[in-house]
């Protein structure tokens, strides 16, 4: 037995009431762990998304949820009239009730309405199959998708109420558009009674156009109606938010901090009240005042040690458990950083929270402790 | 070499802002290598006396020479413990969830030896107390006579020139009580040590080689004749 594994040992003394300590700290460590993870993959998902999109501009209705506004389809050729236009696409997107929700796409299943000539504008170059034709009931389905209804070539599948036919089946990278459908646009305003209407129309410009201009062109002659966003500038959004998820990271973090740092201080100040007349004994063979503050801050740290290992492993397993449920394709980000912040914020709550009690331990006036019942 | 090993002038100590007098001006020197007890009655000051050799407090007024240690002066009283100092309690004071070897070995841990040299020490010690078959018994598997053995195997590991033994009887049965004794008695003669002990037992005390009787925080003539001849 060295000072160094006495320390160790300590902390198995009073099993029960550690174990509630390192379980407080340990939910902490998960949350700040788990969080990263998610955030990281977040952020992943989003550049690789944002960068599979073919077009340049996205136009929306003004004042809606990003993808649920309407707009009037005669505002598609419109557009394509603005100088430095070179394509633009109305989509109607509708969420048809099916009966075992797709997995990995962003929210719920979609059915988007697109011309089948603009097909490009979304970034789909190829099927395996064949491309729907204009106007008929024939689909193509994203590959996500496709998995998750159980769906291949040449199947049926039921939509609104009418039979269509799955004519090809596509993958883009873009966990929107993977876990989506596409068929023609005349076909599911029909059937969804929505002539004339577009959920969003998607712009390409030629390379020399400034977009931020373009965008501005847009909203200036369709005030309160609509509303442009580059590629860029969601990104910008979307980054905005996970910032926001990433300073709630840090604000939950120091509340474990606090609340840690409580829990062990409480915690080691039962710990050497209990052994008041030990600690005399510790320091009537000779101990120094320092070897007693520096067990007490070896124990908290050991402590709180355990409790990052703990913690780090259920926060992977809430990560894992929390992103497979709301979307089998984006995967934690495991990085250095997150582990090594858990680790640290861990080392903290053992530093800040074992200071106070070491140091009432170290003070013990001997013949007080030994006097002690 | 004739000096004594303890001098004690003169020494107060006060306890609760002055309100109870600990000690009253005590005066007491001992041999090195004696073997003194000291009785009076509960509250005379008899184990404020022990701490102050040991340099667990610091007393008021008066002087202390340890070893030729000035304790009033000393700075690092901690390490004067550890070097000079071995104390057995009357509760043996082990800790619960170290085996007997580790209890003993704890007050080395401030020393320099290499884990060879503990281990060596600590296990010619046990033999001598006679625990060397329960070596990696905790102390709640022991009896108290067991415990009693361990502690003042503990007292002596660090070879201190001086065991102070506060009751070490006091909770045990005269038969394992006199078992217990006769040890430190020994002991004391083996490793050549100073032995200071406080014990209630007139039959205890006589072991020793001088009985120093103490009352109201003095050593006492008077105490001697009201506890009578011995
Ligand atoms: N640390 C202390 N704080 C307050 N009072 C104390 C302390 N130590 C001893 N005393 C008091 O000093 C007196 C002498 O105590 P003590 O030396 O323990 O006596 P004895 O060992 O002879 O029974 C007692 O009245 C006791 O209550
Ligand atoms: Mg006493």
């Amino acid at each position: 037995m060295s000072y160094f594994s006495l320390i160790l040992k300590n902390p198995f003394r009073n099993k029960t009431r550690n174990a509630l300590a390192i379980v407080g700290i340990a939910v902490g460590i998960a949350t700040i762990v788990a969080l990263g993870l998610v955030t990281g993959g977040l952020k992943a998902a989003t550049s690789e998304t944002l960068k599979a999109g073919g077009s340049d501009l996205t136009v929306t209705e003004a004042n809606s949820n990003f993808m649920s506004g309407t707009i009037d389809e005669a505002r598609v050729n419109e557009l394509s009239d603005i100088s430095g236009v070179k394509n633009a696409a109305g989509v109607l997107r509708k969420t048809p009730t099916i009966n075992n929700p797709v997995k990995g796409g962003f929210g719920s299943f979609s059915v988007n309405g697109i011309p089948r000539d603009k097909i490009s504008v979304v970034d789909i170059d190829s099927v395996e199959g064949a491309m729907f034709s204009s106007g008929s009931k024939e689909i193509i389905l994203g590959k996500t998708a496709a998995e998750s209804l159980e769906k291949k070539v040449g199947d049926s599948i039921n939509l609104f109420g009418e039979s269509f036919t799955i004519t090809g089946i596509f993958e883009t990278g873009n966990i929107m558009y993977d876990g989506a459908a596409f068929t023609s646009l005349d076909t599911l305003q029909n059937i969804t009674n929505s002539q004339g209407e577009v959920s969003t129309i998607y712009v390409q410009v030629y390379d020399d156009t400034n977009l931020t201009e373009l965008s501005q062109n847009i909203e200036a002659t369709y005030p309160n109606e609509l509303t442009a966003s580059s590629a860029s500038a969601l990104s910008d959004r979307i980054n905005e938010g996970l910032g926001i998820i990433d300073s709630a990271t840090w604000a939950i973090s120091l509340l474990a901090i606090f609340i840690g740092g409580v829990g062990v201080v409480n915690t080691m100040i039962m710990s050497i009240y209990e052994r008041t007349r030990e600690i005399g004994v510790l320091k009537a063979v000779g101990w120094r005042s320092r070897r007693i503050l520096g067990m007490i801050m070896g124990e908290s740290i050991v402590l709180t040690l355990i409790a990052a290992v703990v913690g780090t492993v259920l926060g992977i397993l809430a990560a894992e458990a929390g992103l497979s449920l709301l979307s089998g394709k984006i995967s934690p980000a495991y990085s250095l950083d997150v582990f090594v912040r858990g680790f640290l914020v861990a080392i903290l709550v053992g530093v800040l929270g074992g200071i106070y009690p070491a140091y009432r331990a170290s003070r013990l006036p001997p013949t007080e402790a030994l006097r002690y019942e | 070499m004739n000096k004594p090993i303890i001098q004690i002038k003169d020494l107060k100590k006060r306890y609760d802002h002055g309100k109870i007098t600990a000690l009253n001006g005590l005066n007491l020197n001992i041999k090195r290598g004696e073997f003194v007890s000291i009785m009076g009655p509960s509250g005379s000051g008899k184990s404020t006396l022990l701490n102050m050799i040991g340099a667990l407090d610091t007393p008021d007024s008066g002087q202390i020479m340890v070893n030729g240690i000035d304790l009033t002066v000393k700075k690092d009283l901690s390490q004067f413990r550890s070097q000079e100092i071995g104390f057995v309690f009357q509760m043996h004071n082990l800790i619960p969830n170290l085996n007997v070897l580790e209890n003993v070995k704890i007050p080395m841990l401030e020393g320099n030896l290499n884990s060879k040299q503990m281990e060596n020490r600590v296990m010619g010690l046990l033999k001598a107390v006679g625990l060397e078959d329960k070596i990696r018994q905790t102390p709640n598997k022991l009896s108290g006579g067991e415990r009693q053995r361990v502690a003042i195997a503990r007292a002596l590991v660090n070879h201190p020139s001086i065991i102070l033994a506060d009751e070490p009887t006091g909770s045990l049965d005269s038969k394992t009580g006199d078992i217990i004794l006769k040890l430190l008695r020994n002991l004391h003669e083996q490793e050549n040590v100073t032995l200071v002990m406080v014990t209630h037992e007139p039959y205890v005390a006589k072991m020793a080689d001088r009985i120093v009787y103490v009352l109201d925080g003095r050593v006492s003539k008077k105490g001697e004749q009201m506890l009578g001849p011995v």
